[in-house]
């Protein structure tokens, strides 16, 4: 038989992961139906720190130490993320992307939770747990929506005639990866083929796990502007399935001195949110994305 | 940004964990010790970490790296500068704050003496002003 204490710390791991994962299934299941599979502000800051407060409250009688609080929080978190994997099928890279976040909000709301039990104030403690379930249930009820361009700039050493005949399609690129998501096994832009030089032709972008974009040329500008729609893109556990590249744009810039002045433009839509976290790291992949293809053009135009 | 700064501040706490847990069971006894003053409360700090106050007024805070934050007044500032232990505040570097690093155990107690300054500095404007010491204190 279980001692009490014993029985409190177990339930301090067992049932915030329950109402984690039960709250979730809710949101998934009655909320976000028939919508597309957005992950909101709620799911990784409010969920992660009532994680925190109820663990809070079965460890509170016994007198844990901070190194032991954020330890056990820690267990915690591990078990969140592997619900995660097993639940919501995420993928491994984006359990590495969304971990920063999860840690720090389970850890806070265990220490919030600590000065929240210790003050032993009723209606306090009422309140902040009634604002934080406000908040949950205004979020999953609002409609998310964020999307947002990125930009990059290359100064090509070749004029501008040079550089048109390698921005449509490309061969292979062989540069190995330098980008640390990429290399840990995110796909990275290989390959593009088209169909032809007209608007409305087909373009492939072929991933390196062999993703392909479907995309279409919405205008050709020679020499100068090449736009092209996304029509088709992969779904997959990874970072693929939150985020949705809309359009991709090359603008060439004639310098007058024998250079071109390449920039890649990519505008996306994010189903992760807070945005000024997810954000972050879109932007970041969006720019190797654009960085591996515009040097490989670079390198292409200038032998 | 919401929450960011106690994003931030529970972040630094598990980098304490990993690097430096004994800091951290420093921090603990610091708020104990504290707390077992008459007439204080603590709560979360705005931007992270644990705050001290005593009738209604904040005494300092402690981030979770092991900064912890004073304000004192220009004199009293200027006589622990001379004591060569605190430093500027790390961001207010003007003002009569002070922050004071833990770095190793045995700094705790210092720690503790600056808080006890300034708890009995707001316990003395108190009791000026309202001519009794903070409610529970003899």
């Amino acid at each position: 038989m279980i001692n009490n204490d014993k029985r409190q710390r177990l339930l301090g791991f067992l049932i915030p992961n329950i109402f984690a994962i039960t709250t979730i299934a809710i949101t998934k299941s009655l909320v976000t139906q028939g919508a597309e599979p957005t992950f909101i502000f709620s799911e990784f800051v409010i969920i992660p720190i009532l994680i925190g407060i109820i663990s809070a409250w079965f460890w509170r009688n016994l007198n844990l130490k901070g190194s032991v609080l954020s330890l056990y929080s820690c267990y915690n978190i591990f078990f969140v993320i592997l619900l995660s994997f097993v639940f919501l099928r995420e993928g491994v890279i984006c359990l590495v992307i969304v971990s920063p976040l999860i840690f720090g909000f389970v850890i806070t709301g265990a220490f919030i939770g600590r000065a929240m039990f210790k003050r032993n104030d009723t209606t306090l403690n009422a309140s902040i747990i009634t604002l934080l379930l406000f908040v949950f249930i205004v979020d999953s009820l609002s409609k998310h929506n964020y999307q947002n361009m990125v930009s990059d700039t290359v100064i090509v050493n070749a004029p501008p005639n040079k550089v048109w005949k390698n921005v449509a399609a490309f061969k292979k690129i062989k540069q190995k990866n330098t980008f640390w998501l990429f290399r840990m096994g995110m796909p990275s832009p290989m390959e593009t083929t088209v169909d032809g030089n007209y608007v409305g032709a087909g373009r492939k972008c072929i991933f390196s796990n062999g993703y392909v974009f479907g995309e279409r040329i919405a205008t050709y500008d020679s020499l100068k502007n090449l736009t092209f729609d996304i029509v088709n893109q992969p779904r997959d556990p990874e970072i693929m399935n939150h985020i949705d590249i809309l359009r991709g744009q090359f603008l060439l810039k004639d310098n007058g001195n024998g250079t071109t002045t390449l920039t890649g433009n990519s505008w996306y839509k994010l189903y992760v949110f807070p945005v000024w976290y997810y954000d972050i790291w879109a932007q970041s992949i969006t720019r190797n994305v654009h960085l591996r293809v515009m040097q490989h053009i670079k390198e292409l135009s200038e032998n | 940004m919401p929450l960011l700064p106690h994003l931030f501040d529970s972040q630094l706490k598990l980098w304490l964990l990993i690097t430096n847990p004994e800091i951290q069971d420093c921090l603990d006894n610091i708020e104990a010790e504290v707390l077992s003053w008459e007439g204080i409360s603590f709560g979360m700090h705005k931007y992270g970490g644990m705050q001290f106050n005593c009738s209604g007024k904040e005494i300092g805070h402690i981030h979770s790296n092991g900064i912890l934050d004073i304000r004192f007044n220009r004199k009293i500032k200027q006589a622990l500068t001379e004591e060569g232990r605190i430093n500027n505040h790390h961001i207010f570097t003007n003002s009569g704050w002070v922050s004071f690093y833990i770095r190793k155990k045995e700094d705790g107690e210092y720690a503790i003496k600056l808080l006890k300054m300034a708890y009995l500095k707001i316990n003395s404007e108190h009791e000026l002003t309202t001519g009794s010491l903070v409610p529970g204190l003899n």
